[in-house]
């Protein structure tokens, strides 16, 4: 109370004080215009303390001057016009110069306010995102906002698997929840939105018109606040608070995305491991089963022809049986993320090795290359990229007609290795040609379907691709290869 | 061309069908289930033809291809299910003259038999001119020519292919062809040897994608065809 009383106590003290220094001043000599003084007066008292101490100074001033220097002294009676013009005058000096300091102090205070709080959203910022536990940052987020005035609800809601599921903050009912996800599905706000950095309440007639949703990145911001008794500054404060809650949401689901990435890819290794062991199991009695049937083929072993063609028809059938087995073993390799053991070879050479290795399956066929000599050098897994090569043989051999001509070729194209395998065989039915690349797809009985899977695996991991066509001849299976960094010394 | 064969295998069956299939193309066999019985049987049977299982219990593959080296002159072929290509360079570096995935068939383990048998037979000490189909390379003289006519080798390029020549048939790994050509601290990788093979291959008119004389062991090395 003394407090606020103060500056009248100052305006009317001061008015006096003043007035004692013109009558001294007065008394020695006749100086005009020290009523100016009255002037200065009152401009400082309502620079300092606005309007109410400005007018109180600038009566106690005029009714002092009035009383004291105004003929005849001694008395308040008030002659003429000018006199109470000088009144007009200092009253109205007193109510202009302070509204115009109120109006900057009160700016100032503003701006110290936001300053104030831009500093605390800073550290505030700066603590949550440097927290490793998103889930904590968004705790803290949380309780900010509830100490705001005016915020009575205030929850960080996370979008995971298509259902809002809450992470932080107030508790939400199942409607509330429901309401968040859809406002996140459909992308619009209920209640509220943010422009120019202020959360601003919008009408809606949503279903619960008292709980506002904000959809985010990851998520939604779900709040209920009461916008009368929040200041301009406070609603700056919400709104950023909602933006952190964005950032740490989208950096939660990219946490929970990683988390999840490293457990397929585990899950991947675990099962090529087993597979690994599981594969040498099968084929160890493959292996018998093999060198017994062929065994007895040999001509010493005194069995009938059709006999020796019965047990070649087994073997046949066990050699498919380990083709299987190694297929799927490579495959689940491919998937689980084999290193690629990557050097510059000449395409040539991976041809070549191919078709020496199939050179029993081949020899009935009719090999064309097309590999101009000057072609530049892959960056490739030798024994992966040799796999696609002899598969994609092995296929046409399959498919091409009996002693019928089997096409390789490869031309430097766009910075990578175009290479292709053709057979003269019958063209792959439209609707195929998007299937034959997909696991366990086979036009026949004999095949394993991994195949031509296995190719795109590999061709992928070395960042190329490849397509089927039907040509004029036949299928063309066409895949790219990179080029190798390092140029063929030549 | 019959000869004795060890076969070094622990499962019976396995056993029984190399001891007939081998036995109906005129080999004599004995077959044996340890690392510990095969040691024995090398020194006591003396062999021709060792063919080894790589995944034997208690002492395995190669430390009975370990004991095996200096103590028999027997040509070992490693066997082994699903080998790795770094064990397949292991298995040869350590002193293996072949290997054999399985599951094969008789015909084709036959194949591979015969071929280090006559690699055997062929190399007398001191055979001055090495004939791979036209190419021929003269030891004595440094010189190689293909159906008669002069091939001009640079020294690494020779050295090289007398190297695979000398081991004609069998598959010779990067790193022994880069000790063997280079030297014993040789530093390099295998695009030295792939660089020195493509300048053969081109010298002699060999055609990478359909090789007559240097044959790709991927992942492991080169083979002269023999």
């Amino acid at each position: 109370m003394t407090r606020r009383l103060a500056p009248y106590a100052v305006a009317t003290g001061g008015a006096i004080a003043i007035t004692a220094a013109i009558g001294a001043v007065t008394a020695l000599a006749s100086v005009s215009g020290l009523s100016a003084l009255y002037l200065l007066f009152v401009l400082w008292l309502a620079a300092r303390w606005g309007r109410g101490p400005a007018i109180t100074g600038s009566v106690a001033a005029f009714l002092l001057y009035d009383f004291f220097f105004v003929p005849p002294a001694g008395t308040f009676a008030v002659r003429g016009p000018a006199e109470l013009l000088e009144l007009v005058v200092l009253l109205a000096v007193a109510l202009v110069t302070s509204q115009l300091a109120g109006s900057l102090r009160r700016a100032q205070a503003a701006a110290e306010a936001i300053a104030g709080d831009s500093r605390a959203l800073y550290e505030l910022a700066t603590s949550m995102l440097r927290t490793h536990d998103v889930n904590e940052g968004l705790r803290m987020v949380c309780e900010n906002a509830l100490r705001l005035p005016g915020v009575n609800r205030f929850a960080a809601v996370a979008m995971v698997a298509g259902h809002a599921t809450p992470v932080a903050g107030t508790i939400l009912s199942a409607d509330e929840l429901r309401q968040a996800e859809w406002s996140y599905q459909n992308g619009r706000s209920v209640g509220i939105t943010i422009k120019d950095g202020l959360v601003v309440t919008m009408k809606t007639h949503g279903p619960t018109a008292n709980t506002a949703c904000l959809p985010l990145g990851s998520g939604v911001a779900v709040l209920s606040f009461d916008a009368q008794r929040a200041e301009p500054n406070e609603l700056r404060t919400l709104a950023a608070l909602i933006g952190l809650a964005d950032l740490l949401l989208d950096r939660r689901r990219g946490t929970l995305e990683a988390e999840r990435a490293r457990g397929f890819e585990a899950s991947d290794r675990l099962k090529a491991a087993i597979l690994s062991s599981l594969s040498h199991e099968l084929k160890s009695p493959i292996a018998s089963l093999r060198a017994g049937l062929t065994a007895l083929t040999a001509p010493r072993a005194g069995l009938e022809p059709e006999q020796r063609e019965l047990l070649n028809d087994m073997d046949r059938q066990a050699t498919r049986l380990d083709r299987m087995v190694g297929d799927m073993l490579a495959l689940s390799r491919l998937e689980a993320g084999v290193e690629l053991d990557r050097e510059a070879h000449s395409f040539a050479d991976l041809a070549g090795t191919a078709l020496y290795q199939l050179r029993p399956e081949i020899k009935d066929h009719d090999v064309v290359l097309h590999i101009p000599e000057d072609l530049p050098a892959v960056e490739v897994d030798e024994l992966q990229a040799g796999r696609v090569v002899s598969n994609l043989l092995e296929n046409a051999i399959e498919w091409s007609t009996p002693h019928g001509v089997i096409e390789i070729g490869a031309l430097a194209r766009d910075g990578e290795v175009e290479a292709w395998v053709e057979n003269d065989g019958p063209g792959i039915a439209p609707a195929d040609l998007d299937r034959v690349f997909d696991t366990f797809w086979t036009r026949r009985s004999k095949g394993t379907g991994l195949g031509l899977a296995i190719c795109k695996r590999v061709v992928e991991a070395h960042g190329g691709v490849i397509r089927v066509e039907n040509r004029r001849r036949g299928p063309r299976f066409t895949f790219t290869l990179p080029l190798a960094s390092v140029p063929v010394r030549k | 061309m019959s000869g004795r064969v060890l076969v070094v295998d622990d499962e019976v069956e396995m056993q029984r069908a190399l001891r007939t299939g081998l036995g109906y193309h005129d080999f004599d066999v004995r077959a044996v289930g340890s690392g510990e019985e095969a040691v024995r049987e090398a020194t006591g049977w003396r062999p021709d033809v060792i063919l080894l299982d790589l995944g034997l219990p208690h002492m395995d593959g190669f430390a009975t291809l370990r004991a095996l080296r200096p103590m028999t002159r027997a040509a070992v072929i490693v066997v082994s299910v699903m080998p790795d290509e770094k064990d397949k360079v292991r298995a040869l570096d350590a002193g293996a003259d072949d290997y054999v995935v399985k599951p094969f068939g008789t015909e084709e383990l036959v194949a591979r038999i015969r071929a280090v048998l006559r690699r055997q037979a062929a190399v007398p000490a001191g055979e001055p001119v090495i004939r791979c189909g036209d190419l021929e390379i003269d030891l004595a003289r440094r010189l190689v020519s293909v159906k008669g006519q002069a091939i001009r080798l640079t020294p690494t390029e020779y050295e090289l292919l007398r190297y695979l020549g000398l081991h004609a048939g069998k598959p010779v790994s990067h790193t022994t062809l880069l000790r063997q050509v280079w030297g014993e601290y040789a530093v390099g990788d295998k695009y030295n040897t792939r660089y020195v093979v493509a300048q053969i291959r081109k010298k002699l008119g060999d055609d990478p994608a359909n090789p007559r004389f240097i044959v790709n062991e991927p992942g492991v090395g080169y083979r002269l065809q023999a």
